[in-house]
């Protein structure tokens, strides 16, 4: 973990994850202002009090792939690999949010009317955003599923079409 | 030579079976959005996959968008333009803000501040 105090803002605040409709993300601060992310002492036991390590993924990874995908003679500014690492946070979060607002209104749209739920696909949520060819490489589909029971559903297609007779698998 | 070994570890890195970023912990990030409960393990793979792929992407169109003549470098500029001008980045704009200097920040907050005593 990176003992560098000099990193942007960001790693200063709590990550509540608060989005604004829109699709246009916000980030607010944690109810305890002042207790920092850097506090190594975890007694509070509150989700909210999520260490900097929790919140993004481990620099070294990022960097090695940034290193990897640039021409060999090319270095990265440490500033650059940080800010990358928060990106990356962003994204996930981005996609996990994206599919998820789009699903629950088909959801509530079904719920009304009698039309079964039909696959959504991840890049129909993601649609104006991201048009990246690489994300329509052939990886496998993934599907969380709901019960009556509102819970909350995902479902990730990997091509712009949708994949019939995909499985439905059911958490009890 | 050189540049076929990169080819083999870019091509490693874009198969979809190897992947080189915690699982556990995009686990974790997914989990911090609300209303998410559980997350299916193919989804999971997915998302870490596609995050892979996007940092490739992102810092490669960074790279190749900035300075590149002579300084060779990824810098913080470099990101904040690409998110700026490709549409695809755009929601990165919030957390990569364009950096200006401080006196000059000063300087434009000194003058807003007079516009507001002449109203």
């Amino acid at each position: 973990m990176d003992g560098d105090s000099s990193t942007t803002d960001a790693s200063q605040l709590g990550i509540t994850g608060e989005y604004m409709a829109g699709s246009h993300f916000v980030l607010a601060q944690a109810p305890e202002g002042d207790e920092g992310l850097n506090d190594h002492e975890d007694g509070n036991g509150s989700k909210d009090n999520l260490r900097e390590q929790d919140i993004y993924l481990p620099i070294a990874n990022v960097a090695r792939i940034m290193k990897n995908a640039i021409p060999q003679t090319g270095k990265i500014a440490k500033d650059a690999k940080e800010c990358v690492q928060e990106c990356v946070s962003e994204f996930i979060s981005f996609i996990t949010s994206e599919p998820l607002k789009l699903y629950l209104q088909k959801f509530r749209e079904a719920m009304k009317g009698e039309k079964g739920i039909s696959g959504v696909t991840v890049t129909e949520g993601m649609g104006e955003e991201l048009t990246e060819e690489t994300f329509t490489n052939p990886l496998p589909a993934g599907i969380i599923t709901a019960d009556g029971q509102q819970q909350n559903v995902m479902v990730y297609t990997t091509s712009y079409q949708q994949i019939p007779g995909v499985q439905q698998l059911q958490f009890s | 030579m050189s540049g076929k070994n990169m080819e083999e570890k870019v091509e490693q890195a874009t198969n979809s079976k190897n992947i080189s970023l915690p699982v556990s912990r995009v686990r974790l990030i997914m989990k911090s959005s609300p209303d998410v409960s559980c997350i299916n393990q193919d989804a999971l793979f997915l998302t870490t996959k596609a995050t892979e792929l996007f940092v490739q992407h992102l810092a490669l169109s960074s790279y190749k968008n900035g300075s590149g003549k002579e300084t060779n470098t990824l810098s913080y500029s470099d990101l904040a333009n690409v998110a700026e001008e490709t549409e695809t980045f755009q929601f990165l704009t919030d957390i990569l803000p364009k950096k200006i200097l401080a006196r000059d920040y000063l300087k434009s907050l000194e003058e807003m501040e007079k516009d507001d005593e002449n109203l």
